[in-house]
């Protein structure tokens, strides 16, 4: 048994088991033979006479014969297998064993970023997902490929609204500012700034825009995510939060030939849920009770639905305001070849895709890339170009977001258009909801990253390499404000007028690196020392525009009368590093990792500027000892590893440790924008991680099993403060402890693998606990009633709900103190906002031709209950058909207070709003993902002279299970629930 | 371990190299503390920018979420013609603690003491500015902060009384007594009315002068009933009638550096491109109601309050009639689109120096002199004087009368009202009366939640 372990050099070598046997043949001579697996025959194999167009198939049996010359080489291919190419010479019978091409989890290459470790050598902790996995979906942002296939990843998209930045973080929330918990983005070597684009759009100012929906996704060969201090420190002070690194697609060689892949689909999106609300003779009854419980006589000033308004009217709001289909298409080409030493890679794409709300609105997407490479002939020097470049233009529409208007704009409202198609403004109070439509907003991206990465080779063993990197993101914005958006009676006051913003985003970075490896005996050593310097440069332009003659010129901020410049911003970045790595292993057993970093930053005062981290990672290879080989057989990989070090954060605003002034939008004045503070200074993360990884019978089963504990301190913040100081912040450093700690597991097994049908499947696991650890003296800083030193951050502070009133009908909640009053003192119910465990299960089929992908998320959480989306029942505006139980007299059943619009009802309201009252259990699983593809048979690819050919069909979010009764247990109410998208497509190779 | 990585990277020569590389230059935008009060160019521009900015802040700028805005709300002088939850609670005295514009209207009037204190501490710590110039910022902006906390200490009662930009200082600052406040306005007035010159600079009734922080002070006795003084400071405004006057024409008095205004706000310095008040794009109604632009009409309380002869009536109300309803609205602003300013916001202005005197005259039994000084102002308006129809008034008639006039000429200004009904202890009797809801300590507006959930030394107001 023991002499059939593999040694770890043969793994490397990707059991390159072939079995030829062969015979003398004359020239031009007929040419035969069986092809086989593990399995057995194998029918339908493509045999290919190489640089001919002839071939043929291998029958049932897997035999062939086809006629060939001595001098010419076969190409044998079949799916899910690794292809073959044999010179035939002298052989008349040529049978080949084709081994399946699946490389061994192990064996996995892994982007450490400044370096490249095998899966089964690693030391920190790193997960992937590769093309295969990012393709399937028809999405835009590369980040949501990633939801639900990580343990430790947390992503969001918090609305359906294309081009929003989603949210991610990675092992959780560790800084108490809300902007300083973004990871650090590298594509191709280029840190890219991960804080979403500005935007001033209702809908997107939020979320604001993804800085990544400019990459094509299916350019991206794997998206890595670096988690633990083994593999963050490397960054140093910005690896507090996780790395994402993106590798785009690169061109392989191909002795000469080119290669053209095309994938082509087209889909539908609709919201996917709708809530349940009253109809029109339900509202009207809700209101009449309404004014008689409360005594009060409807006026039009106060009941306009019931006195101007059509009583019968009804406008299903949520169809007319989000239920549209969008429609979406995507083109993606791309070509690549090269021979060894040169190889090439060229694409482009195109996306678009429209939108559930009225209006002609769209998201599209365009975008080329260049990849070259070059090997010198003796294999020193080595060159390596990608540019990337991408453009969206996304237009909506300069307003709230439709989905409040639909949940709350009464049901007999009048019409939004007159019979013209003009707006109709009769009656409406306050606005026409479909009035925004005629402010109409245009945000545009272009965004250039490119990457060369040289090296050279000096001596065996040690490379000089430098990566020079310039990314370049423009943004624009243009919002149009039209007249038409008011009522006509303003019309006379409003000159049309133009919101232009433009913001720029340039860096540049140099990386000087060294790189020397030695091998002595059993001992192997990896040596990496490099240098960064970066400078980025950030500008925002705000231009107002009023007095435009007509809609026409409103494109060209020259024909309006007047100007002016709303805000003009350059903000310069700087930042400096030295970095290093050791490698050490012992006779592929033993491993030890060591990283450092020393890092200056321009975004601290002075004499706060540097700072070090560094950290340290090991690895035992257990399974490699003779004792476990003695004893544990099936066990055919298994590793212990853990790191612990220190990152840094220094993700805040630039220059606030200036005291400074700007001029006022008024003339010659100056005024005081901020509070400064010269002493902050970094954010300290430092991180622990112990994990376990085994591979059982024979790598069918992988499982990694890791524990970790990320403990954030110096806690870097825009301390909000009391509007007395004179502003609501300031930067600076808490004296806090954040902790986050969990579990994460990961498996993958392989159920079934047979010629015909296999079965994969992958599953992910995280139990997330974060905790304010300490926080001294929080009672008397503004954290006072936002945080509890012991809880997570991510809480909500609730009165104790206390049933309803059985003499008023109103909600009540606990006075804790019996001070007579409701305030902070009395929110004692603390709930964990955060998620309690969440999880991705994934699973693939093949048959033949035909595989089957499903991809299930499941996340445990809390929401807060739709039923306080609404306002108080009785008031104006909609509400769910729940309403419809409120309380009229005791023993009623106690779910909504009594129908009243006085004040107190109001407040009674309000005061349920925060308490527990308003907390429901939001857990879901998630049909996230499901992919069938058929791939083309190989005498159908004969036919059509092409390499490979598949049609598919992808949903994403086709289905979602879950007990909260709001839109969406993710979004919650106000947002625009995830789409469910439908496509159908075709790739091909030619 | 550590060493070893000290020694590596000691190498790498960063600590020298690259000090100088992530050093960067202020933002282009920008100007250090120490530069602006460095000249007398830049340090008047951080105090021009003080009023600019004024026309962009709540409390001041006669927007929604203005003193001119609640305080006639709270009162009895506007009513909602829209559903805006925010403003019916404010006319049904049913402020929320969480109630957004009860949070602007305060953060704003705070940032206006921090542009103050910041200044104060420039021109203190700086040397650079000429003693002159010094002396007039110093002025200028220490009446602004008496102004804000005069309006601060009438609407909250107590609040903290902010005297440094020092965040460290003033993050936990517990509420100050309303006496306290009421002494560092008076301070901040009387060092003022020394600092400041008699005349206005360019004819710009924009900056306040001697006579502008002297026509406050004038209020603030009146309102800490100490009636001599009141009375001697008002009577200063009102000799010096080459500056000051009241103007016949009803039409004019809001035109910009009119002969009545003693302070006025500009909305060119708010650097908007129309520059017309907010009161004349929020008040004046052309089409009908609801429109949420255009929230409030004038009360038909305050419209009764009117006899058909009364000038003000005339000039400064218009209705708009619909089928069903007439909606009053004050038309003191006129114009409400423009291409060129011709209106100023009214902070301050020189009728009300009559009505302080007269007011502080009657509590002094100086009946004549005063039914002389509320006589000026309802003659202007067409009124008959008291003089002629009942010269042997009662002190108490005579007072009222002085409160109704009040009404009459000031409403929709920085809801003197409002004010008014609560200083002289006529609130809960007045408006008990016509708001349900009423209850007597709604005459204070609560703190704002979120200001006691970032400060846990603020109390809360009783009632909420």
């Amino acid at each position: 048994m023991k002499n059939n372990r593999p040694k770890p050099f043969f793994q490397l070598v990707f059991y390159a088991l072939l079995f030829v046997s062969y015979q003398l043949a004359a020239q031009g001579q007929a040419i035969s033979g069986t092809l086989t697996d593990a399995l057995g025959p194998i029918p339908g194999v493509h045999i290919l006479i190489k640089g001919q167009h002839s071939g043929t198939f291998s029958d049932q049996d897997g035999r062939y014969q086809l006629t060939a010359g001595v001098s010419d080489t076969l190409v044998f291919t079949y799916l899910g297998h690794k292809t073959v190419e044999l010179p035939v010479g002298s052989h008349t019978q040529i049978n080949v064993q084709l081994k399946e091409d699946v490389t061994a989890l192990q064996e996995v290459e892994v982007n450490a970023g400044y370096y490249t470790v095998k899966e089964r050598e690693r030391t920190g902790n790193i997960s992937k997902v590769t093309a295969e996995e990012i393709e399937l979906q028809p999405i835009v942002s590369p980040l949501q490929t990633l939801e639900g296939r990580m343990p430790g990843v947390e992503v969001e998209q918090g609305s359906g609204i294309t081009g929003l930045a989603p949210t991610i973080r990675i092992r959780g929330t560790n800084s108490l500012r809300s902007d300083g918990n973004h990871p650090l983005f590298i594509v191709d070597g280029i840190p890219l700034n991960s804080m979403p684009l500005n935007s001033v759009g209702e809908l997107t100012s939020q979320a604001g825009l993804d800085p990544l929906s400019t990459l094509n996704l299916n350019n991206i060969e794997s998206i890595e995510v670096l988690k633990d201090a083994d593999a963050t420190a490397i960054y140093g002070s910005r690896g507090a939060n996780g790395i994402v690194l993106i590798t785009t697609k690169k061109g392989r060689g191909n002795e000469g030939r080119t290669l053209v892949d095309i994938n082509l689909y087209t889909g539908i999106s609709q919201a996917a849920n709708k809530l349940h609300l009253l109809s029109t003779p339900q509202y009207i009854s809700m209101r009449e009770a309404a004014f008689e419980n409360d005594g009060v006589t409807p006026t039009e000033g106060n009941a306009p639905d019931l006195l101007l308004w059509d009583r019968n009217g009804y406008t299903d709001w949520q169809d007319r305001l989000f239920g549209a289909s969008a429609f979406s298409k995507n083109i993606n080409v791309a070509l690549s070849g090269g021979d060894q030493y040169t190889s090439y890679r060229i694409g482009g794409s195109f996306h678009k895709q429209g939108s559930v709300f009225p209006g002609d609105l769209d998201y599209t997407k365009g975008t080329v890339n260049i990849h070259l490479g070059q090997l010198s002939k003796d294999h020193r020097f080595k060159l390596d170009l990608s540019v990337n470049y991408g453009v969206d233009n996304n237009h909506l529409f300069f307003g709230n977001n439709f989905v409040n208007s639909a949940l709350v704009t009464p049901p007999n409202a009048p019409p939004v258009y007159r019979e013209d198609g003009s707006l109709n403004w009769e009656n409406w109070v306050g606005s026409n909801p479909l009035a925004v439509l005629e402010q109409p907003q245009e945000t545009k991206t272009d965004n250039l990253l490119a990457n060369l990465g040289l090296s050279y080779s000096i001596l065996t063993g040690l490379d000089l390499k430098v990566n020079l990197g310039y990314s370049k993101l423009d943004n624009q914005e243009l919002i149009k404000f039209y007249k038409e958006a008011y009522n006509p009676s303003l019309w006379d006051f409003i000159a049309l007028s133009t919101n232009n913003f433009s913001a720029k985003r340039r860096s540049w970075i140099i990386e000087p690196q060294a790189a020397y490896t030695r091998t002595v005996g059993k001992l192997a050593v990896d040596v990496l020392l490099g240098g960064t310097f970066q400078n980025d440069r950030n500008s925002y332009l705000g231009i107002e525009g009023r007095g435009y003659a007509d809609r026409s010129l409103m494109d060209n901020l020259a024909s309006a009368d007047e100007s002016r410049i709303l805000a003009n911003e350059n903000v310069d970045y700087r930042y400096v590093a030295g970095f290093g790595r050791v490698g050490l292993n012992w006779d592929m057993k033993y491993f030890l990792n060591l990283t450092g970093r020393r890092d200056g930053s321009s975004r601290f005062g002075a004499d706060r500027r540097f700072s070090n981290f560094w950290a340290v990672g090991g690895a035992w290879i257990f399974s490699g000892e003779k004792w476990f080989k003695d004893r544990l057989p099936f066990l055919s990989f298994g590793k212990l590893r853990g790191s612990y070090g220190t990152t840094g954060s220094d993700q805040i605003g630039d220059y606030g440790f200036l005291d400074t002034y700007e001029a006022t939008s008024g003339a010659g004045g100056l005024y005081p924008t901020q509070l400064y503070n010269p002493e902050y200074s970094w954010e300290v993360n430092k991180k622990l991680e112990a994990a376990l990884q085994i591979g059982l019978f024979n790598d069918r089963a992988d499982m990694e099993v890791s524990w970790y504990r990320n403990r954030s301190s110096n806690q870097l913040v825009g301390y909000p403060l009391p509007a007395i100081t004179g502003f609501t912040s300031v930067q600076a450093n808490l004296p806090a402890l954040v902790e986050n700690t969990g579990w994460e597991i990961q498996l993958s097994t392989a159920n079934i693998r047979g010629r015909d049908f296999s079965w994969d499947s992958s599953l992910n696991l995280t139990f997330p606990n974060s905790r304010l650890v300490e926080f001294e003296n929080i009672d008397r800083t503004s954290y006072a009633n936002r945080y509890r030193v012991g809880h997570p951050l991510n809480i909500s502070l609730g009165y104790r709900y206390d049933g309803i009133d059985p003499e008023t009908g109103l909600y009540q909640v606990v006075d804790v103190n019996g001070d007579g009053r409701f305030n902070n003192d009395d929110r004692v119910v603390i709930t964990d906002m955060g998620r309690a465990y969440y999880g991705g299960l994934s699973n693939q089929f093949r048959y033949k031709g035909l595989s089957l992908q499903l991809l299930f998320e499941y996340i445990a959480q809390k929401n807060t209950s739709y039923i306080f989306g609404a306002s108080a029942p009785g008031t104006f505006n909609n509400k769910p058909v729940e309403f419809l139980n409120a309380w009229e007299r005791p023993g009623d059943p106690e779910n909504i207070q009594k129908v009243s619009q006085s004040g107190q009802a109001r407040t009674a309201f309000n005061n349920a709003a925060r308490s527990s009252l308003n907390i429901e259990d939001a857990s879901f699983l998630r049909l996230k993902n499901l992919s069938l593809s058929y791939h083309l048979p190989g005498t159908v690819l004969e036919k059509l002279n092409v390499r490979t050919g598949a049609i598919f069909v992808r949903a994403q979010n086709l289905l979602t299970f879950t007990d909260y009764r709001g839109l969406d247990p993710q979004g919650g109410t106000g947002a625009v629930p995830p789409l469910r998208t439908i496509t159908c497509g075709l790739q091909l190779t030619l | 371990m550590k060493k070893l990585w000290m020694s590596i990277i000691g190498t790498a020569l960063l600590q020298y190299a690259c000090e100088d590389f992530v050093e960067v230059d202020v933002p282009d935008n920008k100007i250090v503390s120490e530069t602006v009060f460095s000249s007398d160019e830049l340090a008047n521009s951080a105090v021009t920018g003080i009023f600019n900015e004024l026309f962009n802040r709540d409390l001041y700028n006669g927007d929604f979420r203005s003193a001119t805005m609640l305080g006639d709300l709270s009162a009895d002088n506007l009513m909602t013609t829209d559903p805006n939850e925010q403003l019916v609670d404010f006319e049904q005295n049913q402020v929320l603690v969480g109630n957004s514009y009860n949070l602007e209207l305060w953060s704003s009037a705070y940032n206006v003491v921090y542009m103050c204190n910041a200044v104060i501490e420039g021109l203190r710590d700086n040397e650079g500015v000429s003693v002159e110039l010094e002396e007039k910022l110093l002025g200028e902006v220490l009446f602004v902060r008496a102004f804000t906390y005069f309006h601060l200490v009438n609407l909250y009662g107590e609040v903290p009384l902010i005297r440094t930009s020092d965040y460290r200082e003033n993050d936990l600052a517990p509420r100050t007594a309303t006496t306290e406040i009421y002494d560092a306005v008076m301070e901040d007035l009387e060092s003022a009315a020394n600092l400041l010159g008699a005349e206005y600079e360019g004819g710009e009734r924009t900056r306040p002068t001697k006579f502008t922080a002297m026509a406050l002070l004038a209020r603030v006795h009146l309102f800490l009933e100490e009636w001599e003084e009141a009375e001697i400071l008002s009577t200063q405004l009102i000799g010096n009638n080459g500056m000051f006057s009241l103007l016949n024409d009803l039409g004019e008095v809001f035109l910009a550096n009119s002969h009545e205004a003693i302070w006025q706000i500009s909305p060119l310095a708010g650097g908007a491109l129309s520059p017309v008040t907010h009161e004349a794009r929020v008040f004046i109604i052309n089409a009908p109601p609801p429109i949420s632009q255009k929230p409030v009409a004038l009360s038909s309380d305050l419209i009764g309050t009117y006899s058909p002869r009364d000038l003000r009536r005339e000039h400064w109300i218009e209705v708009f009639q619909t089928e069903s309803n007439a909606y009053y609205f004050p038309l003191k602003y006129r114009t409400a689109t423009t291409d060129g300013n011709v209106e100023h916001s009214m902070a301050m202005r020189f009728a009300e120096q009559y009505l302080i005197r007269a007011e502080a005259r009657a509590h002094q039994g100086k009946l004549p002199g005063a039914i002389e000084d509320l006589d000026k102002i309802r003659e202007r308006a067409n009124l008959e004087p008291i003089w002629n129809v009942a010269p042997s008034i009662g002190m108490e008639a005579l007072l009222d009368s002085i409160q109704l006039e009040r009404r009459r000429e000031l409403f929709t200004e920085w809801g003197h009202r409002w004010l008014d009904l609560k200083r002289t202890g006529r609130v809960s009797e007045v408006l008990g009366t016509i708001k349900p809801s009423w209850q007597d300590t709604d005459a204070l507006y609560p703190i704002p939640e979120e200001e006691i959930n970032k400060n846990p030394n603020l109390s809360q107001n009783l009632g909420y």
